[in-house]
């Protein structure tokens, strides 16, 4: 094993990474390029985020990374595994064992309690949960109160943090978020994306967010612009001025 | 509003098409019961007719114990009255023809019995009028005393050709024949299942115990006279204890007693399957419209933001309604008419009764009552979910839809359901206990009622219920069988009204069986406590056979006593009655009862023996005259000689041998009861009473427990026709199952997408919605079992004076019903897991 030259070996490990990933939905007259030749890496304990236009593709590419939809060319690692060549079945058991998901909205089934929603991937699994490491989770988002809660009794806010609690309790490789702030306001994305970023720094969690707006693109390590389904510039170390700032440029 | 309409009603057809299904099996049913019944009506009249084209007038004897309690008995016609009737102007020619019983023995040396329908013997007219009704297939018609002809279907069944010797069995000592012809009745090989053997009348008369006499005196008119002259004519020459009618009425008449119990008893169980199927249908479109409204819900609100009225929006949800209705009862109307002919064809392996073919009757009767069922049924389930639909305020446009349904009205539905239980039971009650109304209505609409009752209360046990039944599914299958156990008891409603749809059938189903499994105890319990005959000899087909048999049996030495029982009607202050003729000697040794009052054996000299209860109601006491009417000798008086407590084989009146042979014409056994001698090994026993009765094949043979078990048998076959009939019920039901879960995948597409994101495979989502259908299926079976046991204990009990003494629960087979119906659970999430498994997972995260 050691002998052996691993890809990637050399630097830090990745998480996830696009390589020339085509996505083109339709045919003729209606096809639409939603990702065109994108290749892109997200090493290990890394929070990026993925910023564009409306349209350019932006939870395309993340619903491509993770598993949920098939590309039209290229290829997408998930660690050392390549997408394309697994089965549905496989697919899914990956998406179980491996990604983490926070969508923007409807994340949690309505018949469960808090506690049942954060332990869903592990359950599903069969899995019997770390339980140190899920109460710190849950501590982390401070949900404690509401654990026996089912979500129609939780505000917005309180659900996205039980949906975030939920993809790190699995301990997954990489977390995807698609705009999980887009439904709260200021007070209650901030506590949310200050607890994804808390995760990224503590326990090395990898974390991709789609977001539109700059202050929250400003929690991450690093920003991915997307247009016309091509990554167009990235940022290292955000700060929302400089987001917008480049989000103007871009614009104009 | 109607464009809209329309355009919703395309957009469910799918979800509409299992709602539909059900319409349109609750309607075939309907629309078969009405082709089938109309189909058989016209074929027996059709055959009636042709059986007595030749004759213009007809004479018999008044029915003298007509009903349904007694049999139909005339008593035969003395040879004067046909000089008499010969007389009468404008007769050219007049015939007397007797018809009694006669049961041939086939090639096998076993009597050639029916499904049912009686054998018959008869006589041939001699005159070429009379006999065109009946066609000689092959050979001629018989002459002399050693010729009979038989009907081409039993030639058919048995193998006789023209020229075979075959015995015959008559209620007297039986005879050998030759078969001279075969003969048909037009396009039929037989009168509707009978086994006829036909002689010259000489011979008819003789082996049948008619001399002198006549059942029937066919006349023929001479030109010009026609046959209402004729009958008038007659009418005015003869007694009036006589009846005379033309051929016409005739034929009518005899139809009308065929069709008459097909389509009371036939055409009425049938109608109250289809009612049974169309009662669950409601449940299952109730809940489908109740669905679709509340997925409409934002919708419909949209629609009232633009302006539309309650009454638009009521009348857009019923229009929905009736136009389904309109197509599945189409449907259902000419799906009955495949219906029929199944039916025919399980009629006939069933009853084995052999229904004459003529074409299908559709009458316009059909059509109207097959629609207007299907139309009424569906709309009246559709009200309640339409008027929902007006409730939805226009903010609900505007508002997120909430994953759960309200709850409220709690305590309303308590008490309405509470109201309609105890009124339900009220009804059942008093059509068991109350002697007056029409009890079977009584029965029935309380049935009814109380699975309204139940079915409006179900929702308020339904989440609990489901609680427990899910549990061992959320402990076996971990998260799927969890979710599953979340989803049914989320819409406490929704999962109450589908599963509710199932109690009705297995209700039914388990109180079948429980009924099934009283008789059969009581049964049991009878022979145990009250027969002591180690055999019990009778015939199949409930005709009496010749007292020779008893005779021959009693002169055996390994058998100890050897008892007949005569059954005849009788009538009291001309209320029809049934007794049985006993020689009180004999009966006693076969027989255990408990005398209270007087003594059997002073029946020896003849008399009447009572039981206590009749005795009681009657003011009877030992030594007074009863006033008897008998059909031969009218009213005579008499007297009471004991009083006994029920047994339940007794029956209400024991009547001394030697009053019966003064009182009936007829003198044959119904039944012998046999007491083996004691020490005698019953393999001789067995074998004395063996080589006797092979002389008389009619007769079967069978000990205690071959007789109980055959009892159980039989009572098995006409249950598992019941089953099967019921079964359509439960089958609609599980399109209900099927079809709720349908329509929760639909709403619940998200949920099932997340699943699928975070990791669930498809199998995981199958066996979550399996395990839903299944808690769905089971709570239906224990809600119906827990009806069906109340039906059935309280039904046992009323009929407890009947002779069904012991309540008994079949457990195994409950428990098997729980089981078939978590299988048919298991079936029934087939389709709907398999769409929940193929859902886009990208589309069902993404869309709004
Ligand atoms: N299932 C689909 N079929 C056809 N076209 C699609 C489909 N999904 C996305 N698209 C198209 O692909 C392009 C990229 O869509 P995508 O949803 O990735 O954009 P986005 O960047 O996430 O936008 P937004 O910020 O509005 O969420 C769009 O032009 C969209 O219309
Ligand atoms: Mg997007």
């Amino acid at each position: 094993m050691s002998a052996a030259i691993v890809p990637g070996d050399t630097t830090e490990t990745l998480a996830a990474r696009a390589v020339q990933v085509t996505k083109v939905y339709g045919q003729g007259q209606t096809e639409v390029r939603a990702l065109d030749n994108v290749s892109v890496e997200f090493p290990s304990g890394r929070f990026t985020a993925i910023m564009g236009p409306s349209g350019s593709g932006k939870s395309t590419l993340m619903h491509c990374l993770a598993g949920l939809d098939r590309i039209t060319s290229g290829q997408i690692f998930i660690g050392d595994v390549e997408l394309s060549k697994l089965s549905e079945k496989q697919l899914t058991l990956l998406r179980r064992d491996k990604v983490g998901f926070v969508f923007q909205a409807f994340n949690l089934l309505p018949t469960l309690t808090a506690a049942e929603n954060v332990e869903l991937p592990l359950a599903i699994a069969g899995r019997k949960p770390d339980r140190a490491w899920v109460d710190r989770v849950i501590d982390a988002v401070g949900l404690r109160e509401r654990l026996a809660h089912k979500p129609a009794e939780l505000s917005g806010g309180q659900q996205q943090r039980v949906a975030a609690a939920r993809a790190l309790a699995s301990k997954p490789a990489i977390v995807f978020a698609d705009e999980p702030t887009g439904n709260l306001d200021s007070a209650a994305g901030a506590e949310l994306l200050g607890f994804m970023r808390r995760s990224v720094d503590e326990y090395g969690q990898t974390i991709v967010m789609v977001t539109h707006d700059p202050n929250s693109a400003a929690f991450s390590d690093h920003v991915l612009f997307l247009a016309d389904g091509r990554i167009v510039d990235e940022m290292a170390n955000p700060t929302a001025e400089k987001v917008l700032d480049l989000m103007k440029k871009l614009g104009g | 509003m109607r464009k809209a309409t329309l355009k919703g009603l395309m957009a469910h057809k799918l979800r509409l098409a299992a709602t539909a299904l059900a319409i349109v099996l609750g309607v075939s049913f309907v629309s078969g019961t009405y082709v089938l019944t109309d189909t058989i009506t016209a074929s027996f009249d059709s055959l009636f007719k042709q059986v007595t084209q030749g004759i213009d007038v007809a004479v018999r004897s008044e029915e003298t114990f007509g009903g349904f309690e007694t049999g139909e008995v005339r008593d035969p016609m003395p040879a004067s009255l046909l000089e008499r009737i010969q007389a009468v102007d404008g007769v050219r020619v007049a015939e007397g023809s007797v018809t009694g019983y006669a049961q041939l023995v086939g090639k096998d040396g076993k009597a050639v019995t029916t499904g049912g329908a009686p054998s018959l013997g008869v006589s041939f007219n001699q005159d070429t009028q009379f006999t065109a009704g009946s066609t000689v297939r092959s050979g001629r018609l018989p002459s002399g005393p050693t010729e009979m002809a038989i009907d081409a279907k039993t030639a058919e069944d048995t193998g006789y050709v023209v020229g075979d010797r075959a015995k015959v069995l008559f209620q007297g000592p039986a005879r050998d024949y030759t078969v001279s012809g075969i003969i048909g009745f037009g396009e039929a090989d037989n009168l509707g299942g009978a086994r006829l053997v036909g002689f010259d009348l000489a011979t008819a008369q003789e082996v049948m115990n008619r001399e002198g006499r006549f059942d029937e005196i066919d006349v023929a008119a001479e030109g010009g006279v026609t046959p209402e002259q004729l009958r008038d004519r007659i009418r005015a020459a003869v007694d009036p204890r006589y009846e005379v009618l033309t051929g016409e009425e005739l034929a009518e008449d005899s139809a009308a007693a065929i069709n008459d119990t097909i389509g009371r008893f036939l055409g009425t169980a049938l109608l109250a399957f289809a009612f049974v199927a169309l009662l669950v249908g409601a449940f299952l479109i109730f809940n489908t419209f109740t669905i679709i409204v509340a997925q409409r819900t934002r919708e419909l609100a949209l629609l009232r933001c633009l302006g539309a009225s309650r009454r638009q929006v009521m009348n857009s949800v019923l229009l929905e309604s009736v136009i389904v209705a309109l197509v599945a009862s189409l449907v259902g109307l000419g799906l009955g008419v495949l219906i029929a002919s199944g039916l025919k064809a399980l009629l006939s392996t069933f009853l084995g009764a052999d229904i004459p073919a003529t074409g299908i009757q559709f009458q316009p009767r059909t059509v109207i009552v097959s629609l207007a069922v299907g139309l009424i049924v569906t709309v009246l389930a559709a009200v309640m979910p339409a008027r929902k639909a007006t409730r939805v305020p226009p903010v609900a446009a505007l508002q997120p839809e909430t994953a759960f349904a309200p709850t409220g009205f709690r305590k309303r539905r308590i008490v309405l359901g509470v109201l309609i239980t105890t009124v339900g039971v009220a009804l059942l009650l008093a059509g068991l206990f109350r002697s007056e109304g029409n009890r079977l209505v009584n029965v029935a609409s309380g049935a009814v009622v109380v699975f309204l009752g139940v079915a409006v209360l179900s929702p308020l046990i339904a989440r609990p219920l489901a609680r427990v039944i899910g549990w061992p599914f959320a402990r076996a299958f971990r998260l799927p069988g969890n979710l599953a156990r979340e989803n049914a008891m989320r819409n406490p409603r929704r999962t109450a009204s589908t599963a509710a749809a199932l109690m009705i059938g297995l209700a039914l189903v388990s109180f079948v069986s429980i009924f099934a499994a009283s008789i059969k105890a009581s049964t049991t319990e009878i022979l145990e406590e009250s027969v002591t005959a180690d055999y019990i000899l009778f015939n199949d087909n409930f005709q009496p056979f010749s007292p020779e048999a008893a005779e021959r049996l009693a002169e055996q030495p390994q058998l100890a006593a050897v008892a007949g029982m005569r059954f005849g009607p009788w009538k009291l202050d001309g209320v029809g009655k049934s007794l049985a003729g006993i020689d009180p000697v004999t009966y006693q040794q076969v027989v255990r009862t408990e005398v209270t009052d007087g003594s059997f054996d002073d029946l020896a000299s003849g008399g009447l023996a009572v039981k206590d209860t009749v005795a009681e109601s009657s003011g009877w006491t030992v030594g007074e005259n009863v006033a008897m009417e008998f059909p031969r000798t009218g009213v005579e008086q008499v007297p009471v000689k004991a009083i006994y407590e029920d047994n339940s084989l007794n029956g209400d009146f024991l009547l001394g041998l030697t009053t019966y042979e003064r009182a009936y014409a007829d003198q044959a056994d119904s039944q012998i009861l046999v007491k083996a001698a004691p020490g005698v090994a019953p393999a001789d026993s067995r074998a004395a009473i063996d080589q006797v009765m092979t002389d008389f094949p009619n007769v079967t043979v069978r000990d205690q427990a071959e007789f109980r078990e055959e009892q159980a048998r039989q009572i098995d076959q006409i249950i598992n026709l019941f089953y099967s009939l019921l079964g359509l019920a439960i089958l609609i039901a599980l399109f209900g199952i099927v079809n709720t879960l349908g329509l929760s995948i639909f709403e619940r597409i998200r949920e099932l997408g997340l699943l699928r994101a975070v990791g669930a495979t498809r199998r995981q989502l199958r066996s979550m919605i399996r395990w839903e259908a299944v808690i769905i299926a089971v709570l239906g079976a224990v809600l119906g079992l827990a009806v069906g046991v109340f039906f059935g204990w309280t039904i046992v009990r009323a009929l407890a004076s009947q002779g069904i003494t012991e309540f008994t629960v079949p457990a195994g087979q409950l428990v098997s019903f729980v089981l078939a119906a978590a299988i048919a659970g298991i079936l029934a999430a087939v389709l709907p897991g398999r769409r929940a498994a193929k859902i886009d997972v990208l589309r069902a995260i993404t869309t709004e």
